[in-house]
């Protein structure tokens, strides 16, 4: 019964764990000079619209900790996008949207790691890998002047 | 053996970004329709909101019969409905498409019997310009 209530405890605790995805910043405002102009929001400065751009990013978290791939908010949004962005000769892409479809939260994380040495130990099973996905869009923009 | 599938998993995954986009010139030159997901200052009328979606499957991972990116869903059903709403323009334009990995691709080739379903969705405000002025540009911040 005690085991039970601490389990009961301990359950409790865990639940509603935050899963927490981090990107570095984006540009100021007022712009600085140079590369492409990445916003959550609306431009700085007149512009027309070029078009638009979708891209999901693909990865594989091993063993809880170690994210392989490009399912990162950077990879997505400074890499993939950014490349699109110039590919259609555009100097900027705002309002950004973006998500991270399926975050680990830490007791995931750690839950994948200890699973993956259990299975390692035991001989039952690999290494616990789970797929990663990071999406965004945004609008392709050319400023006027 | 583990670690050759591991490896596999590994290699498999580096490098998997799937990027779609569409060409979409804006300008409100009162000839086309213009696409902004941000605001316009100009004065408008507002014509009501719109969602498009266009489903659809991907034959053996790869051919989309009806077109379901980002260019038919809006270059072939929203700027047609907005025309045919009497719209100048298209205003907090939202959208999303199914985005299949390059290894789902693959699946979806190996099992070519279940094809893949596909659809773009596209939401936004149609506007009506009230003094339409070919100099302005839907992305004008004022």
């Amino acid at each position: 019964m005690k085991r039970l209530a601490l389990l009961f405890l301990v359950a409790s605790a865990l639940t509603g764990c935050n899963a927490v995805s981090k990107g570095s910043r984006l540009s100021n405002r007022p712009m600085d000079s140079g590369g492409v102009y990445l916003t959550t929001g609306d431009a700085p400065k007149r512009f027309r619209t070029v078009g638009f751009v979708q891209v999901r990013g693909y990865g594989v978290e091993v063993a809880g900790y170690a994210d392989v791939g490009d399912a990162q908010l950077d990879g997505t949004i400074k890499g993939a996008m950014v490349r699109e962005a110039l590919r259609l000769n555009g100097h900027g892409v705002i309002h950004i949207e973006f998500e991270d479809e399926n975050p680990s939260s830490d007791v995931e994380r750690a839950q994948g790691l200890a699973n993956s040495f259990s299975n390692l130990s035991t001989g039952k099973g690999g290494v616990e890998t789970k797929d990663r996905y990071v999406s965004a869009t945004g609008e392709v923009i050319q400023f006027l002047e | 053996m583990r670690h050759l599938a591991l490896c596999l998993a590994l290699a498999t995954a580096s490098g998997c970004t799937v990027v779609n986009s569409v060409t979409l010139p804006s300008v409100a030159d009162g000839k086309d329709v213009f696409v902004t997901a941000g605001d316009i200052a100009d004065p408008h009328d507002v014509l009501g909101l719109i969602q498009v979606t266009r489903s659809g499957v991907l034959l053996f991972g790869n051919i989309d019969v009806v077109g379901t990116d980002l260019e038919a869903g809006f270059k072939d059903v929203l700027l047609p409905k907005v025309r045919e709403m009497g719209g100048d323009g298209v205003v907090r334009v939202r959208f999303h498409m199914t985005q299949y990995t390059p290894v789902a691709r693959v699946l979806g080739v190996l099992f070519f019997f279940v094809p893949l379903p596909s659809s773009v969705v596209i939401t936004g405000q149609v506007v009506k310009l009230r003094n339409a002025n070919p100099a302005l540009s839907p992305g004008m911040v004022h």
